[in-house]
């Protein structure tokens, strides 16, 4: 990102020309007060969460309100301890197929759906791009129930396919790269067809490497909805082999768990990491995807 | 014409994957959940026509008058109040430049990152009584502890401030792409004319990013009426125990689940998905009819 | 080297016509150009030749066969688009290849023959850039070697010049030429520049309204245009139109009046066989360079004019006119600067004059 000359930049320094010195510097302080406050607001619960993992447990928190990490060994060893005597590996595997599954199942789903219905002309598009429109109305509430029924008659109750299939009809994903890919040259499409590519061919050749940026923004959205997905999860796998991390930290919530806050927090923490991680790589993409699917939307 | 008709056919094939699933995972259950919400529906596997009886006794039930109730009160906190902060946000980012609004940003982007599950769990643990580090906090400075989560009169607002904590940076994101996009001779001509930097804020900056701001609104709204996560994570995360103390953070998606999977009345939770549909939907409808009116700057 | 026929081909999208009756012969090896303004129907004449459109009505033969229905890939042509249509993740070298990528040719094929013609456009030195690092120059010397590796029958060519400088623009002009008595393949060539047109062709093809205007080699079409259309289209500044009587029809000649609206002046002899004698109004296409500023406009015999604007390009004078009836006339002086006058009289040689009927087609003499 560039860095352009902000609107609020602008009216900083020209209160700076008008006002005094004292009273721009009284401003600018205030600024950043207030910046770092809300940024420590922000971070603090992540940061606190981590402390809880590595600080000595038998230390009262009011005596250490985990301010800072203390013990380095206490906190692996909560990871082993999480590992080894809960069910949270799995967890954690069946929380990264779901998700894994769930990407590339709408990444080439809906960027072959979209490729049709950017760069082609064929009898009944229109009627099926209006309905898969109309459906970016219909808020979750009123599927989730039928659903649910349904994939129970599939008898896909505690399967991966139960979890990663009904969520595979992801509007909003064909919606993203239809606007993408509508921005192909069709002169690309048709030289490719004059060098004989043939329709799937032009489709993996040439759309989908042309849609790159577009692609990995919804691969990143995507990841982050499916990763915390809650709510589906809950309902459709809810025998303990197939529980997501997000199951597991709900039930070491759960009122009689008599799960330590320390086991609760290195759950949380190890359920953080993933998201954490590709934030920091893809943060350019997160933020411009959200803001495009935002402005544009 | 045949090649025209082969054509055509790789146009469907393209599409059907995804049509496929559309039809199966998210047609159906729309056309069944209404079928179901006309039926009772129960354990027992026996259903009959029941007619609008589902309807009736879902509106009927106290759950859904608290529900509403308590959806009422969040909804008209959360979404103005979310809005202000995330405006406020995304001025203050604006405000600097280069690396430190970069910084700023992704550090108010953290909470969004998180997965659902794992901000209320975190929240819950801020906000434990005694030990909590909230509580902690206020002992520093000699209060009483506070139950946020157990006393009816503070968990409402307990839960906002999760709530708001969570989706702030998502919205911020919006409306700072948003700001982006306002020309900066606006801001110039504005300076020329003499107004302060509230004036060019109030005069400037709002309408000019009135499309965003219905966006964020429309959108925060939708979701909000959806609510489900984070309240059933800061209370009993369970069909057997969910909406705290005195139903005080009980909303309509919950109660709704809470008939189809605690008490297994499908047909009852079939009928309040669709009433809840009916008033997202119309609530959609005002909100895009207020921005053809008002919207287009 | 191959030989392409369309006969009565038409094109429609509903009931709006594009293209009607169209009949063309293109001879091996030929450089021919569709030239004609925006909207004539010239791309889409290419497109229609190339697969891309269906053909409405009429028949395509490429080397006698029927090529109406036959699949864009399998006509053996090639395409060289406006934008180059280049992918930017792939490199020089993957780009020229595609075709034989998509035929899963072996990589030693796709080596020799994309080596081969980068040789022949200077890009060998250029394979493994991507199509953002190259000018717009190579880029479309990369398009047409993404051709040339096709060694296709026919090079289709759509307005492959206009997204480059002026400068670029004439130097691709003559580099074009080389490649074609090189390849000595059959091209056609789509732009709407009368002067790409002219440089390029063995032969053109006028186009406007979605009809073929005339067909011929550059200088024909110069010299003997068929219809006003093609008369103005064709040469800058383009033809001056003057309205005239016929006042008297001889074996040999014609004599006009009313010229500009100058009724009293003696008419104007113009050599034409065989006039059909009922023709009383006709229109005459004179070219600037056949029309003169008198240096004397005192005793000069010719029409009077005003003097609207002078365009002095140094070695040549557009001296723009506008006469009595308020006809505009372009002169051009070789050689010689404009005086300065504004009231002046125009000479025209008759001779070089060509006859226009009202409708705007050709009266040509009978053959001697």
């Amino acid at each position: 990102m560039s860095t352009t000359v902000t609107p609020a930049a602008t009216l900083s320094s020209a209160s700076a020309s008008i006002a005094s010195r004292r009273s721009v510097s009284i401003a600018t302080i205030l600024k950043w007060l207030v910046a770092i406050c809300v940024a420590i607001v922000a971070v603090f619960p992540i940061w606190w969460m981590f402390n809880v993992v590595f600080s000595h447990p038998g230390v009262p928190i009011s005596i250490n309100p985990r301010l800072y990490p203390t013990s380095l060994s206490a906190g692996l060893n909560n990871i082993l301890t999480i590992f080894t005597e809960t069910d949270y590996l799995r967890a954690y595997y069946v929380s990264v197929m779901y998700t894994l599954l769930t990407i590339i199942g709408i990444l080439l789903f809906s960027s072959m759906a979209a490729f049709e219905f950017a760069q082609f002309q064929f009898p009944g598009k229109n009627l099926l791009f209006g309905i898969v429109m109309i459906s970016l109305m219909v808020p979750k509430a009123v599927t989730i129930i039928p659903t649910y029924l349904l994939t129970v008659q599939l008898g896909w109750l505690n399967t991966m396919q139960g979890l990663v299939v009904p969520g595979l009809a992801s509007a909003f994903g064909l919606f993203m790269l239809i606007q993408f890919m509508k921005s192909i040259p069709a002169e690309m499409i048709e030289a490719a067809r004059l060098d004989g590519a043939n329709h799937f061919q032009i489709y993996w050749h040439v759309a989908i490497p042309l849609s790159k940026n577009a692609l990995i923004t919804l691969a990143i959205l995507t990841f982050m909805s499916t990763w915390g997905n809650y709510i589906w999860p809950l309902i459709v796998a809810p025998s303990p082999t197939m529980y997501t991390v997000g199951q597991v930290v709900g039930l070491f919530n759960a009122p009689y768990s008599h799960t330590t806050v320390d086991i609760v927090m290195t759950a949380n923490l190890l359920a953080a990491v993933p998201p954490l991680i590709f934030f920091l790589i893809f943060q350019r993409q997160i933020v411009e995807g959200i803001a495009h699917s935002g402005t544009k939307g | 014409m045949s090649s025209r008709t082969t054509r055509s056919i790789a146009h469907y094939l393209m599409l059907s994957p995804f049509m496929l699933l559309f039809a199966v995972f998210f047609l159906y259950p729309i056309v069944s959940g209404l079928f179901y919400s006309f039926f009772e529906w129960n354990a027992s596997q026996t259903s009959h026509f029941v007619g609008l009886a589902n309807y009736t006794k879902v509106f009927t039930s106290r759950n859904f008058e608290k529900a509403t109730w308590n959806l009422l009160i969040y909804v008209s906190i959360t979404v103005p109040l979310g809005i202000f902060v995330a405006l406020s946000l995304a001025l203050l980012v604006d405000s600097f430049s280069g690396f430190w609004a970069k910084f700023f940003r992704s550090a108010f982007f953290i909470p969004v990152v998180m997965p659902l599950f794992l901000a209320a769990t975190i929240w819950r643990w801020i906000y434990a009584p005694n030990f909590g580090l909230l509580n902690t906090i206020l002992g520093w400075f000699g209060m009483p502890s506070v139950q946020f989560l157990n006393d009816t009169g503070t968990m409402l607002y307990a839960m906002i401030a999760v709530d708001v904590w969570v989706s702030a940076g998502f919205n911020m994101v919006i409306i700072l792409a948003g700001l982006k996009n306002v020309p900066r001779h606006y801001y110039e001509a504005a300076r020329l004319d003499g107004a302060s930097t509230f004036q060019q804020v109030v005069h400037v900056t709002l309408p000019s990013i009135r499309p965003v701001l219905f966006f964020v609104i429309t959108y925060g709204l939708i979701s909000a009426l959806q609510v489900f996560d984070v309240p059933w994570l800061l209370t009993g995360s369970s069909f057997a125990e969910y909406g705290g103390r005195a139903n005080a953070l009980l909303f309509p998606v919950m109660d709704m689940m809470g008939r189809g999977f605690g008490s297994v009345r499908f047909g009852q939770a079939s009928a309040y998905g669709f009433m809840l549909t009916i008033l997202i939907v119309c609530v959609t409808a005002v909100m895009f009819a207020l921005r053809k009116k008002f919207g287009d700057a | 080297m191959s030989s392409l026929q369309i006969s009565n081909a038409a094109k429609a999208y509903g009931a709006v016509p594009i293209l009607d009756n169209i009949n063309l012969d293109i001879a091996s090896g030929e450089f021919v150009v569709f030239v004609g303004p925006s909207g004539c129907g010239k791309s889409t004449l290419l497109r229609m030749i190339s697969g891309l459109e269906d053909i409405t009505a009429g028949e395509m033969r490429l080397d006698d066969r029927v090529i109406n229905h036959v699949d864009p890939a399998k006509r053996g042509i090639a395409m060289v688009f406006q934008s180059y249509a280049l992918y930017p993740h792939l490199t020089v070298f993957e780009n020229m290849a595609f075709s034989l990528t998509m035929a899963r040719a072996p990589m030693a094929e796709r080596k020799e023959k994309v080596e081969r013609a980068a040789e022949i456009l200077r890009l060998t030195h250029l394979l493994d850039r991507r199509p953002a690092q190259l000018s717009g120059g190579q880029k479309q010397r990369v398009a047409i070697g993404r051709a040339i590796v096709r060694q296709p029958k026919v090079f289709l060519f759509d307005e492959p010049l206009s997204n480059l400088d002026a400068e670029l623009r004439v130097q691709m002009r003559a580099e074009l030429i080389q490649l074609h008595q090189r390849l000595r393949a059959t091209m056609i060539y789509v732009t709407h520049d009368q002067v790409e047109a002219m440089t390029l062709a063995d032969k053109i093809v006028v186009l406007n309204g979605g009809r073929i205007q005339q067909v011929g080699r550059p200088l024909d079409l110069y010299d003997d245009p068929d219809n006003k259309f093609v008369a103005g289209f064709i040469g800058t500044p383009t033809m001056n139109f003057l309205s005239a009587r016929v006042k008297d029809v001889a074996a040999d000649h014609i004599v006009v009046s009313g010229l500009g609206g100058d009724t009293a002046a003696a008419g104007l002899v113009i050599p034409f066989a065989g006039f059909d004698p009922s023709i009383r109004e006709i229109q005459l296409g004179i070219r600037p360079e056949h029309a003169t500023i008198a240096i004397d406009p005192a005793s000069a015999e010719g029409l009077a004019a005003k003097v609207t604007l002078v365009e002095e390009l140094g070695d040549l004078t557009s001296v723009h006119t506008v006469l009595a009836n308020g006809e505009r006339l372009v002169a051009q002086n070789h050689g010689r600067r404009h005086s300065g006058a504004i009231e002046t009289v125009v000479r025209i040689a008759a001779d070089k004059a060509l006859v226009f009927d009202m409708a705007g087609q050709r009266l040509r003499p009978a053959k001697a």
